[in-house]
């Protein structure tokens, strides 16, 4: 974790309300994973108390650059595009424990529902880099709001659904799971909590015959992990990244709580990734955020 | 009965001397009383034209030459801080949370998360919003309870020149006696902030902090437990704060800070009930500071103790306001989250300012705003009243 002054390169916005930021931060593009996240000090004026949390959307080691994708809905975000280039922000991060990817893992299918393919974007460079195969649900409302597939690699499966059917798959994008989950190996995903839950609940109860489970039963099954630790997340089949309101960012003040089976969880520090059966999803259920 | 307390000095702290000011002569009473700090004002004003000299002399150039100003201040019980500016609890942690970007050993002081004799999960979430110029929390005092705090960081703290003071919560004195008595003469643990405040857990806290009779009796009985510094956070949830706050100081608190959060509440976005998942939270922030000077100034003039100020400290001229409102130290909280790094900042801004002003401690500037005659204003009446 460290406090830097990145510097704004490129602003642009990709999709209708969405933009895409490039910054140059030499420290946190070499120690950022996937899933994890900065959190950026907003302009003093109009009395924001709070810094915004963005999840790093791509990070370059080699030239020093790190991109958040992020949709304007209230007066931070507000602020963050009327930025220049030469602009300096003040950034705290790397935060956050981000995806842990099974090194038996193959085949990785990542489900994201709209902007959270924020969450998944460096996932994929990651994978792509580490010789694995990857498929990309991505859902959204319609064919205005679809992310381009000029932004991602050509390595990727790239699969649309939308609501409306006006492009793709004619629904939700979790439809499609079950087309593909006899393929992967392992499942990533970031989007709308409903979303989150009804994979979740696709899993649930079936996480023995899915996934890197099942290789670990051919070799004779792996050592009992227990629940909640780091090594039993690695296993899951199904890692979700999760959203909730934030103060400190960095697992002082308490605020950014999800409910977990184990009780209380801070979305800060022992996520935002979280394996699918450490989250009481009943619980969970009334979660939002509110525009700021 | 324990036979013997050990003093708490930390590092190279002066002894509380009275400043350059040639003003009272050195007492052995253990805490600085608001009538002897307000006798020190007849120090030269600053601006004043003789004071020019200095200021010309002594401008802050590039180079770090910070003249040596005295900082230290003796919240009583021999609970001596290198400086004013505190962490407020809640928004720190254990002090280790952001041990990466701080250097929390020039800390003043931390006051470490709420601590319950019993672990507690909090409230549901969400638990946090922004708000106008503030944010609203309801936290519900989750914490490991007071065995597993002092477990996991005790020991830490022990090794800190930070002296770290312990913010207690409880549901009954019962609880408030328990959690002080296994803080009571543990390393590592400087002091007691006594929780009477929180608005945001149904049973207990708050009840105490709004009744004269609940809060002195809270405040004596922990006092008979510990011979540890106690400080008791008193609540702005109050009509008027200052029988209350004279209460507390008559049943033996060594000093009190002021204010916890400010109860308040936002609703959902698209205004189907309330946001926050225990519907009130508490309101912290820039927005609050006005009701927290206010709060500082009437307690200054009703009490003798040392008052720590909280609320909305975002830069020196918040320090100064509550300085002359009769604080002695200050405590920053919701700050932090947007600029860690900004109470360190705080702490070198307060040591140029009195720099500038050619004062050899900061001491002079407390309490400089308070009237001449104390409780003129409530004597008749006029102020205003919520």
């Amino acid at each position: 974790m460290q406090l830097v002054d990145a510097e704004l390169q490129e602003s642009r916005q990709v999709l209708p309300g969405q933009w895409l930021q490039q910054y140059h931060a030499p420290a946190l593009a070499v120690s950022a994973r996937a899933g994890q996240f900065v959190h950026v000090r907003t302009g003093d004026w109009s009395g924001l108390v709070l810094r915004r949390p963005f999840t790093i959307n791509t990070a370059d080691p080699a030239t020093g650059a790190i991109s958040l994708h992020f949709r304007e809905v209230g007066r931070g975000t507000a602020w963050l595009t009327h930025l220049r280039p030469g602009d300096t922000v003040d950034m705290l991060g790397p935060l956050g424990q981000g995806f842990q990817v099974d090194p038996r893992s193959r085949h990785l299918l990542l489900v994201a529902g709209g902007l959270g393919i924020a969450d998944l974007r460096l996932l994929v460079d990651e994978a792509l880099r580490d010789g694995r195969q990857v498929v990309l649900l991505y859902g959204c409302r319609d064919a205005s709001e679809v992310y381009p597939s000029s932004l991602l690699p050509d390595e990727v499966e790239y699969v649309v659904a939308t609501d409306d059917g006006s492009v793709g798959h004619h629904g939700f994008v979790t439809d499609l799971v079950l087309d593909y989950e006899a393929w992967a190996d392992q499942a990533f995903a970031c989007g709308p909590l409903p979303m989150l839950r009804t994979l979740a609940g696709l899993v649930t109860g079936r996480k023995g015959r899915l996934g890197v489970a099942t290789l670990g039963r051919k070799r004779g099954g792996g050592r009992p992990v227990p629940p909640g630790s780091s090594a039993a997340r690695k296993k899951a089949f199904l890692q979700v990244a999760m959203e909730q309101t934030m103060g400190c960012a960095v697992g002082a003040c308490l605020g950014c709580v999800i409910w977990g089976v184990n009780g209380p969880q801070r979305v800060c520090r022992e996520g935002p990734v979280f394996a699918f059966d450490e989250i009481d999803w009943e619980a969970t259920a009334g979660v939002g955020t509110q525009a700021r | 009965m324990r036979a013997k307390k050990r003093v708490v000095t930390y590092g190279k702290a002066t002894p509380p001397s009275r400043g350059a000011s040639g003003g009272p002569a050195p007492s052995t009473r253990r805490t600085p009383t608001v009538r002897t700090i307000r006798s020190a004002i007849v120090e030269p004003r600053p601006g004043s034209p003789q004071r020019q000299p200095p200021t010309a002399v002594a401008p802050p150039v590039a180079g770090r030459t910070r003249p040596a100003v005295d900082l230290s201040i003796d919240l009583g019980r021999g609970l001596v801080l290198r400086n004013p500016i505190l962490v407020a609890s809640g928004t720190f942690g254990y002090g280790v949370e952001y041990a990466d970007v701080v250097d929390v050993d020039r800390l003043g002081a931390i006051c470490c998360k709420g601590t319950t004799l019993r672990p507690r999960q909090g409230n549901r979430p969400p638990r946090v919003t922004e708000t106008p110029a503030g944010m609203l929390n309801s936290i519900g005092l989750q914490n490991p309870g007071v065995d597993a705090v002092l477990d996991r960081y005790a020991t830490q703290w022990a090794g800190w020149h930070v002296p770290v003071i312990v913010n207690v919560a409880g549901e009954s004195i019962e609880d408030y006696v328990e959690v002080v008595q296994k803080l009571d003469l543990v390393p590592g643990i400087a002091g007691i902030e006594l929780n009477i405040s929180c608005p945001n857990v149904g049973k207990g806290g708050l009840q105490f902090a709004i009744d004269q009779e609940a809060a002195a009796a809270v405040t004596r009985a922990v006092r008979r437990a510990t011979e540890l510094p106690l400080i008791v956070k008193l609540s702005p949830n109050v009509a008027d704060i200052r029988p209350i706050a004279a209460a507390i100081a008559d049943a033996g608190a060594d000093a009190l800070s002021a204010v916890n959060t400010l109860s308040g509440m936002a609703l959902r976005a698209d205004r189907t009930g309330p946001f926050l998942g225990n519907t009130y939270g508490g309101l912290s922030g820039p927005a609050i500071k006005p009701v927290a000077l206010r709060i500082v100034y009437e307690v200054a003039q009703v009490v003798g103790i040392p008052i720590v100020a909280i609320g909305g400290v975002t830069g020196l001229d918040d320090v100064l306001d509550y300085l002359a409102a009769g604080a002695v130290a200050v405590q920053v909280g919701t700050a932090i989250f947007a600029d860690p790094t900004l109470p360190i900042r705080l702490i070198d801004q307060l040591a140029d300012e009195c720099g500038r002003r050619g004062l050899a401690s900061y001491r002079p500037l407390i309490g400089t705003a308070l009237p001449k005659r104390p409780n003129a204003a409530s004597a008749k009446g006029v102020e205003y009243r919520p």
